[in-house]
């Protein structure tokens, strides 16, 4: 922690100079979060939980210029640290060049963040959210790395309606993906006896429609990213067939009230051929949603709450591993525009999501509870 | 005349002529001369990079202060904490960059005066052949 404030004092002192002198240098920001996590049940998200653990660090810095009024370049490092999960040094989050032709059209090329739903491209940016966790069955934080960003083009924009009607906001984007290493989709395949002899990954097409309404403050909107896979297994080989991910929302942000949902259906299959057998095919068919509001109750303090859930559509639901449901009560506070804490309280009944084998070798509890304290620095 | 001071205290009090505390000024190139309120909270919080004549818009602020707090409240609706923070969001997500923020009014006028496009507020009106006041309506 007292790293932490070090650190956090001097990039202020450092960048403080930086803003509206004549001669314009990049722009610069980052933070930096530690977090202490605390179980009753289950080791949680491939940490030691249930003994209580700081495993939990994430740090991003990223530099911007202003080429022209229409060309910006930008790029930013990120590190995640997540008990056994995360990369052991720093990833490149996004770079990117942003071309801005008209209101109506943008043109991103580069790494560039994928737009589905209301916070993929934000999940891994802590100051920008009430929330420690944002909800597992669809912003899952040890499994995030694989579908934050792409390296392909995107086309945005925001076209205006007739008066009254409001504007509408779009993101088209291609690219290819690869899977993370160190990541929950990874672990998962290996606790299923699939190890793989390098990373699989394919293209990610897709594109994201969002009605800003003409009630202030209210949206509506939906996603759908596309993927394939192929990857070479130690003993065979590996191949996803093109998957839809679709998902509506809804968000509502007026003065010191928040609120949001989204729903998700997942229907993903699987072909895996080893030790020269023909592919056989696996499916999932999966559901989840989560509901959340919460209350700027001064300057300095939020409150917010969620609900979330997940299940495996036509599975036994009395097997815990089928579902994942979640209620959530967070809390943040900002001391000042540098230094943030949040605490927040989860009970989780099922363990469909961010359990593992590894951490959990005598079996899993179907209920844990969970409490995150985090500190935050951001410039 | 004790009619027109009850009045006018009645107003005061009420807010019936509210005194505006800030003034929306532009670079002069800009040729809009008017703005709705949520055209200019659209365009100071990402939502939108360009006026309705399809010129660029360069949104700039205040670092703190009456006139910036009161600006926030009045055409932005949050308070400087979430303005900032959701700035933030859009700068780690890749898609902006975080507007000019100044120390001064006089600063902040200066930037504007030099700088096609660029949007901002000020306090008290100032005698400037490089800026135009924009009509919020």
């Amino acid at each position: 922690m007292k790293f932490l404030f070090t650190i956090g004092f001097a990039v202020s002192l450092s960048t403080g100079g930086l803003v509206a002198q004549d001669i314009r240098w990049p722009q610069f920001h980052g933070f930096v979060t530690e977090a202490f996590s605390y179980t009753g049940g289950n080791n949680y998200l491939g940490m030691n939980t249930n003994a209580g653990s700081p495993a939990w660090i994430e740090a991003a810095v990223n530099g911007n210029e202003q080429i022209t009024d229409n060309l910006r370049i930008g790029a930013q490092v990120h590190l995640t640290k997540l008990g056994a999960f995360g990369a052991s040094g720093l990833d490149l989050d996004w770079a990117l060049a942003d071309f801005r032709i008209k209101e109506w059209l943008g043109v991103r090329a580069g790494k560039v963040k994928i737009r589905w739903g209301l916070y993929n491209d934000l999940q891994d940016a802590d100051p920008g959210y009430v929330w420690s966790l944002l909800p597992e069955p669809i912003y899952a934080v040890d499994w995030r790395a694989t579908n934050l960003s792409q390296m392909g083009a995107e086309l945005y924009g925001k076209v205006g309606l007739p008066s009254r009607v409001g504007a509408l906001e779009y993101s088209i984007y291609y690219g290819y993906y690869r899977y993370a290493a160190h990541d929950g989709y990874m672990e998962t395949y290996k606790e299923e006896g699939l190890n793989f002899r390098d990373l699989p990954g394919g293209i990610t097409p897709g594109f994201d429609l969002r009605w800003r309404t003409p009630v202030k403050g209210f949206t509506l909107g939906g996603s759908v990213m596309l993927y394939n896979a192929k990857g070479n297994l130690v003993n065979g080989s590996f191949r996803e067939p093109l998957t839809y991910w679709p998902t509506y929302y809804v968000q509502y942000n007026r003065k010191k009230f928040f609120a949001s949902a989204q729903y998700v259906r997942l229907v993903q299959y699987n072909d895996v051929a080893t030790d020269g057998q023909p592919f056989s095919s696996s499916l999932q068919d999966t559901r989840s949603w989560f509901v959340m509001t919460g209350y700027n109750l001064t300057n300095k303090l939020r409150l917010g709450v969620y609900r979330t859930q997940y299940f495996v559509a036509g599975a036994d639901l009395s097997n815990p591993a089928n579902y994942f449901r979640d209620w959530t009560f967070s809390g943040r506070y900002d001391f000042n525009v540098h230094f943030y804490c949040k605490l927040e309280g989860h009970l989780i009944d099922g363990t469909g999501g961010g359990f593992y084998g590894f951490d959990n070798p005598n079996g899993l509890l179907p209920q844990t509870k969970l409490l995150v304290a985090k500190a935050g620095f951001i410039f | 005349m004790k009619t027109t001071l009850l009045l006018a205290t009645f107003s005061f009090l009420f807010g019936l002529f509210p005194a505006k505390a800030q003034i929306v000024i532009v670079n002069s190139s800009v040729r809009v001369t008017e703005i709705s309120k949520s055209d200019l909270s659209d365009i100071f919080t990402g939502g939108s990079t360009h006026f309705k004549d399809g010129s660029h818009a360069i949104p700039v602020t205040l670092k703190s202060g009456p006139t910036h707090e009161s600006f926030l409240k009045e055409y932005i609706g949050r308070p400087e904490k979430l303005f900032r923070g959701s700035w933030m969001a859009l700068v780690f997500a890749g898609q902006a960059n975080m507007p000019e923020a100044f120390n001064t009014e006089a600063e902040l006028l200066r930037f504007i005066e030099s700088k096609p496009g660029a949007i901002g507020y000020i306090g008290k009106p100032e005698e400037s052949a490089k800026i135009r006041v924009l009509t919020v309506k």
